[in-house]
């Protein structure tokens, strides 16, 4: 019985190291992730991905202060098509999400 | 006439004891768990089919020379198996989530109290005539609650050999039961509106972090916790050819041929270690009753400690993701998102509960090498 004594002690000290180690592991973890890891994202942010010839085209004229009546056809085109979807069928829309 | 007595003697009828028929019919439970049930299948059915093999008598499949003996000294013995398989979940592993939202870790955390709560339990069996667990038994035992089961099978070889059969059994069990263990835990400490909670969008991980977080995290294994360097060394390996995005090759292989490969020899390796005299006797149950306990443990307190940084916290925090503290990548994770679709159907948290998930994993690594460490 004595013996089974001294097991729960070791066991109970295992239980506290053990939790205390887990922790602080995890939290200098949480530390590093915040400070290193978001300052090496902040000064190397991952690069844009390359548009293709044709929308470059269209980006030099948006540069200039204008904007393309192609992308702006485009845009009201599915604003439209989006508009008339949902006004016909709200429920189904709705229904599919779920 | 002698050589047809020669002959008999031969067969298997005339040589099968009692206990290698049931543990031949444990073996076909392990199957019919994989096969009908789909219970941890990649595992249970070689693991099913080893414990066949190795309790066929005259064959002398895990006496020495024979193959499944060299499957469990070669692979098994050195822990080479397990630490591969961990290579391969490494690489598999994305830490986007737990980057974008650091303080998941501390769900991880909290959930590998059911591992450390274990011990107690372990220790009080001995109360249990038939049953005597060593502090080294009682942490083998204990890290099933981790939910991973490399990880137990790691140290169960490390600390406990003899126990490795039962307790490889439980850690997979249970890992295959998180569907049916876990929900009620969450709902009975969660009310509706904290299972109704939305969290907010995570942001976007760029490369960089993603390169340098399993560096990061092997160079603090390196100076805090070396014992725990096998397991997170390897973890880290897998991780960083996923990520670096130059070796796909090496990553694609650790991820499918070789982690498949050596999931067929650890399971047959593991299923060796099913014999009668190992497997049935008072401890195994033990066993089994501990591996819940340690689980649900991990579970509630993963559960308890999300409603507490909710509570504390000014983003909030819907406690079911703090389940999936318990490793068990990535059915805890969709046990989560599951139960909180219950709860509110516009509420997706897949990718919230997956911070803490992988969390566990290195959490659970983490206690492994502090029990190596102390008791080991």
């Amino acid at each position: 019985m004595n013996s089974m004594e001294q097991q729960f002690l070791e066991a109970g000290t295992l239980m506290l190291a053990g939790m205390v180690v887990v922790f602080a592991f995890l939290s200098l973890l949480i530390l590093f992730i915040t400070t290193v890891l978001a300052k090496l994202a902040i000064k190397f942010p991952d690069p844009i991905a390359p548009t293709t010839n044709r929308s470059n085209k269209n980006n030099k004229k948006a540069a200039s202060g204008e904007i393309s009546p192609a992308i702006v056809a485009a845009i009201s085109g599915a604003v439209t098509r989006y508009r008339q979807q949902h006004s016909q069928q709200p429920s189904s829309s709705q229904k599919a999400k779920i | 006439m002698e050589s047809l007595n020669k002959l008999w003697l031969s067969t298997g009828l005339a040589n099968f004891e009692l206990g290698q028929v049931i543990m031949m019919l444990v073996g076909c439970g392990l199957l019919y768990l994989a096969i009908a049930r789909n219970f941890e299948p990649l595992l249970l059915l070689p693991m099913g089919f080893g414990a066949i093999l190795t309790n066929i008598p005259v064959a002398g499949f895990s006496e020495a020379g024979g193959f499944l003996s060299y499957v469990y000294h070669g692979g098994i013995e050195t822990g080479i198996f397990p630490l591969i398989i961990f290579m391969g979940v490494g690489a598999m592993t994305d830490f986007g989530a737990l980057i974008a939202n650091p303080k998941t870790l501390l769900l991880g955390a909290a959930a590998q109290t059911g591992i450390f709560a274990t011990l107690f339990g372990a220790i009080a069996l001995n109360a249990i005539p038939g049953i005597e667990f060593t502090l080294k038994d009682a942490s083998a035992i204990a890290i099933i609650g981790g939910a991973d089961g490399p990880t137990a099978i790691f140290l169960a070889t490390k600390l406990a050999p003899e126990l490795l059969g039962a307790i490889a059994v439980a850690a997979y069990s249970y890992m295959a039961l998180v569907p049916i263990i876990q929900p009620p835990i969450m709902r009975a400490l969660t009310t509706l509106d904290e299972r109704k909670i939305e969290m907010a969008q995570l942001r976007p991980v760029t490369k960089i972090e993603k390169v340098i977080f399993p560096l990061g995290v092997l160079m603090m294994t390196i100076f805090f916790l070396p014992a725990a360097t096998p397991l997170v060394g390897m973890f880290c390996l897998g991780n960083l050819m996923r990520e670096s995005g130059v070796v796909d090759r090496l990553s694609s292989t650790a991820q499918n041929e070789l982690i498949n490969i050596t999931t067929i020899l650890l399971g047959l390796g593991v299923g060796s270690k099913l014999s009668a005299e190992a497997f049935l006797n008072v401890e195994t149950l033990g066993i089994l009753g501990l591996g819940a306990v340690a689980f649900s443990i991990g579970t509630a307190s993963g559960v308890l400690m999300a409603k507490l940084m909710n509570k504390v916290s000014k983003v909030p925090i819907n406690p079911l993701i703090g389940a999936a503290g318990v490793s068990a990548v990535p059915m805890a994770a969709r046990v989560a998102n599951k139960v909180g679709l219950e709860a509110n159907p516009h509420n997706f948290l897949l990718m919230h509960a997956m911070g803490p998930n992988v969390a566990g994993v290195l959490g659970s690594a983490v206690a492994a090498g502090i029990l190596l460490a102390l008791v080991g």
